[in-house]
């Protein structure tokens, strides 16, 4: 009888070593993508992609880990496979708020803050990573952010520094967001 | 004419299936160890760390994986850098049932907050709602210094703001640093790191 090429306990470590590599990049690779899915599922319930206005924020908050309680939060969940998406906002006279954008993977990939749009209301185009058939180029001069993957989140960030004081302004700007499809 | 084929070596399944689950399980405990390493998770300031690709686009596998646990939604560091402390400043690890006086000066930014969490990453119970203070309603001394106790009891001078932590359970520290200097964005290590010290019994 010949004598395997392999020999068996050989093939048994190198497959275990196999799968079990395997396996730590799926879990480490995969384990954003579902904590993203369930967030936006969770935060967007059956009406995305309208903004969906946050509490103020205490222990009672157990959907997204970490909340700030300094902060007022305003989200909305998009998809712009079909379709781009117009953002608008007034981010002004606040201690500070922010507009940020984050992939389905979670990545960070767009952010404007209040200093940085000055004066101006936010106005912006969110298209996706592939072009769409048939549909007209946006009007020149349309600011235009491409995201990276067709399904995300929005979150709007504003503090709260004297609950009291900020409260106008604060829900003035959390009201002021909009993510309409174009 | 006929050959006779060589025999074939038996396949034994069920410990074919035993590797592949071994395999399973052994990749899913190296991932879950990977995260939960957390000193390989950026950089140091005395017990406070900071991950220097949190929300980045550039972030790699276990950077944006331990994001997704601890920080989900994090912003990059140009906005925000969220600096974390899971030891008081001798090393030890914080307690829930321990109270803690934490001393220091405001960082290099627009804005900062100093949150405890319990080791969920969720806000510990608090009718009165007392999670955080700020850059808006810390008290300072007259060198410019900050103070706030963490425990689970109130501390003996009222006057310290207080922020309970009830139950037994680990405590983790976030300071949030909003708009960042750009000397603090290049160099998240020169924080002068707010001092962790652990005052009295653990109850």
């Amino acid at each position: 009888m010949k004598p395997a090429l392999v020999p068996r306990w050989l093939f048994g470590l190198g497959l275990l070593v196999a799968v079990a590599s395997a396996t730590h990049l799926l879990a480490i690779w995969a384990l954003p993508r579902v904590i993203m899915s369930r967030a936006m599922a969770t935060i967007a319930g059956e009406r995305p992609p309208a903004p969906v206005l946050a509490p103020p924020t205490d222990h009672t908050q157990r959907r997204i880990v970490m909340p700030s309680p300094d902060l007022r939060y305003a989200v909305c969940v998009w998809d712009v496979a079909e379709r781009p998406l117009r953002i608008r906002a007034t981010l002004q006279s606040l201690r500070y708020g922010s507009i940020a954008l984050y992939a389905a993977n979670s990545d960070n990939f767009f952010v404007i803050n209040d200093r940085a749009a000055g004066l101006s209301p936010i106005d912006f185009v969110l298209v996706g990573p592939k072009a769409y058939a048939g549909m007209n180029p946006p009007p020149p001069g349309t600011q235009m952010v491409t995201a990276p993957s067709t399904r995300g989140l929005l979150l709007m960030r504003v503090l709260v520094g004297e609950p009291q004081a900020d409260r106008p302004t604060v829900d003035t700007a959390l009201a002021s967001l909009r993510c309409e499809p174009v | 004419m006929t050959s006779a084929a060589a025999p074939a070596l038996p396949v034994r399944w069920p410990v074919l299936a035993g590797l592949v689950a071994g395999g399973v399980v052994l990749g899913l405990a190296t991932a879950w160890l990977s995260l939960k390493n957390s000193a390989a998770f950026g950089a140091a300031a005395g017990p406070w760390r900071v991950s220097l690709l949190a929300g980045s686009a550039e972030a790699d596998l276990y950077t944006r994986a331990r994001v997704a646990v601890g920080g989900l939604l994090a912003l990059n560091r140009d906005e925000t850098m969220y600096y974390i402390a899971g030891t008081d400043s001798q090393g030890r690890p914080l307690r829930s049932r321990c109270s803690y006086r934490i001393s220091g000066t405001p960082p290099r930014a627009r804005w900062w907050s100093l949150t405890a969490y319990a080791d969920d990453y969720y806000l510990f119970q608090d009718a009165q709602h007392r999670y955080s203070i700020n850059g808006a309603n810390a008290a300072f001394d007259a060198a410019g210094r900050f103070a706030v106790v963490t425990g689970p009891v109130a501390p003996d001078t009222p006057a310290s703001a207080w922020l309970p932590t009830p139950g037994d359970r680990g405590v983790v520290l976030t300071l949030r640093v909003y708009n960042p200097e750009p000397a603090l964005q290049a160099a998240p290590a020169s924080l002068l790191p707010p001092v962790i010290d652990a005052i009295g019994d653990c109850r």
